[in-house]
């Protein structure tokens, strides 16, 4: 026998505390009242002789003794007496239901999600009604689905609510968690249960020795061997050798037990774009490159051609950008100095005019005005000016200067980063005179000799022909021309890494240094996702499928992330772990319930005491049937003996 | 002072068409409202008696005379003018009750004086507990009302009831006879009845308006009771319950049952009121059926 909800100490201090208000109400009920009335004459009738009787102190000691055992009915009731073994009572359960992608899976007709939940269903049925259940949801993240709960409609409803998700199954947080869980949160500990397939990733199987020790854990598992081969990995990056190739990288990796050959095919915007047969030994990985010329954006699919199961690895998608030229417009009577500068980009499309087409409002976006001063400036992003004519040039020219060595280029700007000249002497230059935000990128002597001005539009001065001087068979020359397009045009050459992968943990590794103000890193609604730089690498998180972008100086990375995460090794459960659905639950003897019976005769008691001894009796309320409730009372003679008995006073 | 504290104006209308009603037959002046059994100056012929020495001669009937050669003398019916006396007991006990009775008593008495004015009766109101307190003679029309709240609103409920010497008082202060409206509740621990029937023996009619409030009737309380009589301060000790109840009841109305026979043997009237009657209903429900006023 035992209290669920009140200790015996608070138990009997409640029914102290009610005992002594009901005791002190009930002397106070029926003390003597004193009352004034018009006459005395018709309260001492001659027929009933004055009788002097001792006056007790307690007139009906049954009614309070009702009263006093009701409530302390009503008391055990709230308290929820029970009979039966505590050590029976109700215990609370932690059933991890797995929710990684491989539960998708199918074995037969059936998923391996539909199996877990069936299982854990049934292990939830076999529980005492008494017990409390809580559901855990475990991927790379462990979510309680419910608290503890002995709603058996509700914890049946979160299960099959239940749905597998995107990541790996992280089993080493979800047993610490539970386990955090039960030691905190639970009454009394009961089982920990884990319904699942249990793929892990490899590093946590190897960390299992390090795993939480669960003492009652018990294990549902659910039984596929599969063959199954997946895409692991796909990326996705611009040629630097060819003009407009995208390089495709697939890692493909083989889950099963027997090799297995399998087709992988790609498709561009519902075209095929290549495929490859891939030969794949048991619990192996094989990479392959596909290059694939265009510069049209779309989306880029590769998919496994055969049957497996397990679907979702199958096929990744990728989305690919435009990859745009950079329109130049030269105007120069001797276009055959620039052609050769500029027609080995191959991200350039240049247009060579006589400086007598000009036009300032031609279709570029960068234009070259070689020795040259036009009437209008032209409306494109960028000029580039060279030798202009001292008259007209935008940056005021200081002074001539013939035969100047070069002494120094501004490595530190984007346009001399990586320029190295050495001995070399410039047949005649102009000198310019910097004012304001002008940036001198090379100098000689006398002063700078090339000046960029930032801003809108951007403006490069150069004091000589780069082809024209000796700078010519220098190899800094086609790099000077690609800075200076690269500066004025930084959107087209801006360099576009776009990887796929799988959700969950992602880590990204820069080429340096990078400071985490620099960075940013957003979903597919340009909502900001958390990361993390240690060193030159980021790590962020996702459970959502979706695409990721990431920016940062050194350009911009498209993570394409939907390919579920998959472990590679099945769990071992510790071998003290019982297995399956438990049969001795339903013979425990069970504690039982009788705080409704209680409550029911403590309302009973209350009740049968008003009307033997309350207001009802005293006012006569039931005027219509009080018959049988005074012969009741008048076969009870501790009730009639004294009453009506009226007592004269000594005064 | 204004009337509007024991009766409203609408309801003194309402009251002016009732009128004091007597069943005795007082001898009187003319100028009543009851026709009285004693021959008097009246317009009516009544009756013929034998002509004694010392009648009027005005009155003898000559006719009968020249036929007969004897003298008998014409009577004539009369409606005289009676004494309305109203007792109004302002003892303690009067003062107990919800609403108190003696609140009750005084606002009746009000509505019978206002009756009677509106009659041209003359009321002389007096109050009494253990002794006849000082009386208010009142007459003249319903203009003279005023004052007869005054005097009703300065009246208190104190001291002992004592009906005997108040009889004695009434009898040798009042020997005409006339109705006697006596407005109580007839709690006098030495009896009433007594008093009473003296009080009818001299000649008077007796109309006895009893009042009670509920409690006096059935007392609501139960279980233990340590009671105080208002009056005499007397104490008592009683474990009450539902029995006792009924013989409280039983013996409260047997002793109004007394109290009516008392009445109707004097040729007089009984009416018992609960002050939870409403006041208005008291007046034209038990009064005007008890003949009271008609």
């Amino acid at each position: 026998m035992s209290l669920l909800n009140l200790s015996l100490g608070e138990f009997f201090a409640l029914f102290g505390a009610l005992s002594g208000i009901v005791l002190t109400l009930y002397l106070l009920d029926r003390s003597r009242r004193r009352q004034v009335v018009a006459t005395l004459r018709f309260w001492n009738p001659a027929e009933h002789p004055p009788e002097a009787r001792n006056r007790r102190r307690i007139q009906q000691p049954w009614s309070l003794l009702l009263q006093l055992l009701s409530i302390c009915l009503l008391l055990l009731a709230i308290a929820q007496l029970q009979f039966g073994s505590r050590e029976r009572s109700a215990r609370d359960h932690i059933v991890i239901l797995d929710t990684s992608a491989w539960m998708s899976a199918r074995t037969g007709q059936i998923t391996l999600a539909g199996q877990a939940k069936a299982l854990a269903r049934a292990y939830v049925r076999s529980l005492p009604a008494e017990d409390r259940v809580m559901i855990i949801r475990a991927d790379a993240l462990p979510t309680p689905a419910t608290p503890f709960e002995s709603d058996r409609a509700r914890i049946e409803q979160a299960i099959l609510d239940t749905t597998p998700g995107s990541a790996a199954l992280d089993l080493n947080e979800a047993l610490e968690f539970t386990s955090k869980v039960m030691r905190t949160r639970a009454t009394r500990p009961g089982e920990v249960v884990f319904a699942g397939a249990g793929r892990i990733a490899r590093h946590d199987a190897d960390a299992g020795a390090g795993m939480p020790h669960i003492d009652n854990l018990r294990v549902l598992p659910v039984t596929l061997v599969a063959e199954n081969c997946g895409i692991r990995k796909i990326g996705l990056r611009r040629s630097m050798t060819a003009d407009g190739v995208w390089q495709v990288f697939v890692a493909v990796r083989n889950y099963g037990r027997a090799p297995r050959q399998v087709s992988l095919g790609l498709r561009f915007g519902g075209a095929p774009a290549g495929s490859r047969t891939l030969a794949l030994q048991p619990d192996s990985e094989q990479n392959i490159t596909f290059e694939y010329k265009t510069r049209a954006a779309g989306w880029l699919e590769a998919r496994l051609l055969d049957r497996d199961d397990f679907a979702a690895d199958n096929r990744a998608v990728l989305e690919l950008p435009a990859m745009p030229l950079l329109k130049v417009a030269v105007f120069s009577d001797e276009p055959g100095l620039l052609r050769p500068v500029l027609a080995s980009n191959p991200g350039v499309e240049a247009r060579f005019l006589k400086t007598s087409q000009y036009d300032p409002g031609i279709d570029a976006q960068v234009v070259v005005l070689d020795r040259f001063r036009p009437a209008r400036m032209p409306a494109a992003a960028g000029t580039l000016w060279i030798e202009p004519p001292s008259a007209g040039s935008p940056v005021p020219v200081r002074t001539v200067v013939q035969n100047a060595p070069v002494i120094s280029w501004n490595s530190d700007h984007q346009l001399g980063a990586g320029l190295h000249t050495k001995d070399l002497r410039l047949g005649s230059a102009q000198v310019f005179a910097v004012s304001g935000t002008d940036v001198p990128i090379a100098s000689v002597e006398a002063g700078p000799v090339i000046v960029a001005r930032p801003g809108t539009p951007k403006l490069l001065v150069a004091g000589f022909h780069p082809m024209r001087s000796g700078m010519r068979y220098e190899l800094a020359t086609p790099l000077l021309f690609a800075n200076m397009l690269h500066w004025m045009a930084p959107e087209v050459f801006r360099r576009t890494e776009i990887m796929a992968g799988s959700v969950g943990s992602v880590a990204h590794e820069f080429s340096a240094d990078v400071a985490a103000s620099d960075v940013t890193l957003t979903g597919e609604g340009q909502e900001a996702i958390p990361f993390t730089i240690q060193g030159r690498q980021l790590r962020f998180f996702t459970l959502t499928p979706g695409i990721v972008r990431l920016k940062s100086p050194e350009g911009e990375a498209v993570y394409s992330l939907t390919l579920p995460e998959v472990g590679e090794t099945r769990w071992e459960p510790p071998k003290t772990a019982l297995h399956g659905i438990p049969r001795h639950f339903a013979g425990l003897a069970r504690a039982t319930d009788i705080w409704p019976w209680l409550a029911v005769l403590g309302g009973i008691g209350l009740l049968a005491e008003w009307l033997l001894f309350g207001r009802a009796r005293r006012s006569n309320f039931f005027r219509r049937a009080p018959a049988r409730i005074t012969s009741l009372a008048a076969r009870l003679p501790w009730i009639t003996r004294t009453r009506g008995r009226p007592v004269r006073k000594a005064s | 002072m204004s009337a509007a504290p024991l009766i409203d104006r609408a309801f003194l209308e309402k009251l002016e068409r009732l009128t004091l009603r007597w069943r005795k037959s007082f001898p009187g002046l003319v100028g009543g409202h009851n026709t009285s059994r004693f021959p008097g100056p009246g317009q009516e012929f009544f009756d013929h008696r034998h002509f004694h020495y010392g009648d009027d001669l005005r009155a003898v009937n000559w006719r009968a005379y020249l036929r007969l050669e004897k003298l008998f003398l014409k009577m004539f019916q009369v409606e005289p003018r009676v004494p309305v006396r109203v007792l109004l007991d302002t003892s303690g006990s009067m003062g107990t009750g919800e609403p108190s009775k003696f609140v009750y008593a005084r606002r009746l008495a009000a509505a019978l004086t206002y009756v009677g004015l509106v009659r041209l009766d003359t009321i002389c109101i007096h109050p009494f507990s253990s002794t006849l307190g000082e009386g208010m003679v009142c007459s003249g029309g319903r203009h003279r009302f005023a004052p007869v709240v005054d005097f009703l609103t300065g009246l208190e409920a104190r001291d002992a009831s004592h009906y005997a010497p108040v009889a004695r008082q009434f009898a040798s202060t009042y020997v005409q006879r006339g109705l006697l409206v006596i407005l109580s509740d007839f709690l006098d621990d030495a009896g009433c009845e007594k008093p009473l029937q003296s009080l009818a023996d001299c000649g008077h009619e007796l109309l006895l308006i009893h009042l009670w409030a509920d409690e006096d009737r059935e007392p609501p309380w139960v279980g233990e009771l340590d009671l105080t009589d208002v009056e005499t301060g007397e104490k008592l000790e009683i474990s009450f319950d539902e029995a006792a109840r009924r013989e409280y009841t039983a013996s409260f109305d047997s002793y109004a049952r007394t109290l009516q026979e008392l009445a109707v043997r004097t040729g007089g009237r009984y009416i018992g009121l609960s002050t939870a009657v409403p006041f208005e209903e008291a007046i034209f429900g038990p009064l005007i059926h008890a003949g009271g006023v008609v």
